[in-house]
């Protein structure tokens, strides 16, 4: 019996230790190839770009645990963005107009919950029509104009570091991260997810409001796009139309590449955090070797499929 | 006597007027008499010849796409590859018409490209196991980021030669609506008048059911992606034929527009219900609401707002409907 539960518990364990090697290996590559890349505070750094990504990934892998999906977090963040910007530039002041900002992100999200679970539409079409309604939303409001002149505090969401080393986003990443770990694996609305994902009629009928628990789910992921869009404001200073273009691929890529699988009923947040780092320090060493960085669209898109594939292929269940 | 053969035909008129209404793009076409109407009234500078004839030449490439992807649809798939696709298409296209001046050689190098990359986001989508839609957006990246790193800022200028597939016209008709038609009626014989049509209304319907009695899903579905990358190559030529030179950010979110049409003709989302009619409905409903838009001078950068309305409206109303009705399945 005993070899039975060990059999069952190692796949999981396997992926994450792969994942982590798959990392560490990655890292040695690229310090191996690009002269000068490998250092503390390089690490670090590079956490500014890939914190934004890495807090929507954790909401984004409780959707997909739901058997869900969000293809319109890009586009809410660049309404966020601009939400932020503009009512700063028509007089607000920059405190209620990040509120207003994390609102609308959430806003945004408990709307995508709406849709899906009051229609009863499959949400990657609801999705796919606020990706364009959102951005649609953000380019008319802001008449595709940017705004940039926000008061120096501002940079302190995206620009300053702690103790001169770890950026403020990584932070804040790190904590929610963690704080997500605990709800998913260790709370009944963390396996009221599972259940969802794996069948969701069955969840129904054990009692799960599962309306609710899923438009909490999009909710949640809406307010971290929004707290995202308040971290991307001020790391670029710059509120415009056309920010977080493609984030939903990269965002998606990274809670795959983590192992969750993309059918809803199984993931981890440890998993997404190791698909986090692999994808953006790829892309930060192509970018530090002077890759251009249309490179980074075709890495992304590649390793989303390749995720998929992968995951698809070696899954011990039946589908 | 009268009176029964009088009866008989009211009951006659009102059967056919039922079986009208039950059509998948009925709602949209009354939709799109109704918007047709009300903009020849309020506008002066829709109901022109010259200004219709615009709008179904630039209604063209979306909808020969979508004729294609309509079939995706209906076989419960989806395919948003499409943007990217026609802009590498329309690469190949651009650069052996240039090199050797051969319009229907480099159709056929498209249609090749079209194909290939259509037959691998079928692989991907049915023996791969990734669900379309993420393998599809993730071909739509990669193709979009090798066109942005071959091309850059390159232009591509087209000789007069070969625009041949969509500037000009043949018998006093545009080119590309004739490829438009063209394309329309090989679709709606392979769709009305073949197995395969009938397998793909099945395998979206029930795929259960279709299973069961034994039909090639995977063959099927993946088939219908490689139609999807054809039609790619197509629109291309066409594209091209129109606008006459190219950059690396040409057909930029058309991928939506695709869907937008589909979805707006009628077509259920998750397959199994549609017609023909559907995409090519939606993607006139499409045009001419942001020609409306235009005449109106509603600025361009309302756009993608309205086409993301349009989609959310569009499978919103499918879904009370389904709802109301009872659902189908």
């Amino acid at each position: 019996m005993p070899a039975v539960i060990l059999s069952r518990r190692l796949p999981r364990l396997d992926r994450n230790v792969g994942l982590a090697l798959v990392l560490i290996v990655e890292l040695v590559i690229i310090s191996a190839l690009v002269p000068g890349y490998f250092s503390l505070g390089g690490l670090f750094d590079a956490s500014r770009q890939f914190a934004e990504a890495g807090l929507i990934a954790l909401g984004m892998t409780l959707i997909i645990i739901t058997g869900g999906v969000d293809l319109s977090v890009g586009s809410l963040l660049a309404l966020v963005s601009v939400t932020i910007g503009f009512s700063y530039q028509a007089g607000l002041s920059l405190a209620t107009a990040i509120l207003a900002g994390v609102a609308v992100g959430a806003l945004g999200g408990f709307f995508n919950g709406v849709m899906v679970t009051a229609l009863g539409l499959h949400p990657l079409v609801v999705t796919l029509a606020t990706f364009a309604l959102y951005r649609g939303i953000a380019f008319a409001v802001s008449k595709a104009n940017a705004v940039s002149n926000f008061p120096p505090w501002f940079a302190f969401f995206g620009e300053k570091t702690i103790a001169h080393l770890v950026p403020v986003q990584l932070v804040c990443f790190v904590l929610l991260a963690v704080g997500f770990s605990i709800v998913l694996g260790r709370t009944a609305f963390g396996r009221r997810l599972y259940a969802i994902g794996h069948n969701e009629l069955t969840a129904r009928f054990s009692g799960v409001n599962t309306a609710a628990v899923k438009i909490a789910v999009y909710t949640l992921t809406g307010c971290l796009v929004g707290l995202a869009g308040v971290i991307y404001t001020s790391r670029i200073s710059s509120a415009r139309a056309n920010a977080g273009f493609g984030l939903e691929l990269t965002v998606i890529a990274m809670v795959v590449l983590g192992g969750t699988k993309i059918t809803g009923g199984s993931g981890t947040i440890l998993g997404t955090v190791l698909g986090v780092l692999i994808l953006s320090y790829l892309q930060d060493g192509l970018a530090f070797a002077g890759v251009r960085s249309d490179s980074g669209l075709i890495v992304t898109g590649a390793f989303l499929i390749v995720a998929v594939l992968l995951n698809e292929r070696f899954r011990k269940e039946p589908r | 006597m009268a009176a029964r053969a009088s009866a008989r035909k009211s009951r006659a008129i009102h059967f056919s007027v039922s079986r009208f209404t039950a059509r998948p793009e009925a709602p949209s076409l009354i939709f799109l008499a109704l918007l047709i109407v009300a903009l020849s009234a309020s506008t002066p500078e829709f109901a022109t010849v010259a200004n219709l004839r615009g709008v179904l030449e630039q209604v063209a490439v979306v909808s020969i796409v979508a004729l294609a992807v309509n079939q995706v649809v209906l076989a419960g798939e989806i395919d948003v590859s499409t943007g990217s696709l026609v802009a590498v298409c329309s690469f190949i296209y651009g650069d052996v018409a240039t090199a050797h001046g051969e319009a229907w050689l480099a159709l056929l190098a498209a249609l090749m490209t079209g194909a290939v990359v259509g037959s691998i986001n079928g692989a991907l989508a049915t023996y791969g196991r990734v669900p379309s839609i993420i393998a599809t957006i993730g071909m739509l990246f990669i193709l979009r980021g090798i066109v942005l790193l071959t091309a850059g800022a390159q232009v591509i200028n087209l000789s007069a030669d070969s625009r041949l597939f969509g500037a000009g016209t043949n018998f006093g008709i545009p080119t590309s609506l004739i490829v438009l038609a063209t394309m329309f009626i090989a679709m709606y014989a392979l769709s009305e008048h073949s197995a395969f049509g009938r397998d793909v209304y099945a395998i979206g319907g029930n795929p259960r059911a279709a299973r069961t009695v034994g039909l090639p899903i995977y063959r099927v579905r993946w088939l219908t992606f490689v139609l999807s990358g054809l039609s790619c190559g197509l629109a291309a030529a066409v594209l091209l034929g129109q606008i006459g030179q190219l950059q690396a950010t040409a057909a930029t979110g058309f991928e939506l527009k695709v869907i937008a049409a589909i979805v707006l003709g009628g077509t259920r989302i998750t397959g199994g219900r549609g017609s023909n009619a559907s995409p090519v409905i939606g993607a006139v409903l499409v045009g001419v609401i942001l020609n409306a838009l235009t005449l109106n001078r509603v600025p361009g950068s309302y756009e993608l707002l309205v086409l993301g309305a349009l989609i959310l409206g569009a499978v919103a109303f499918d879904g009370c409907r389904q709802r109301l009705l009872g659902r189908g399945r």
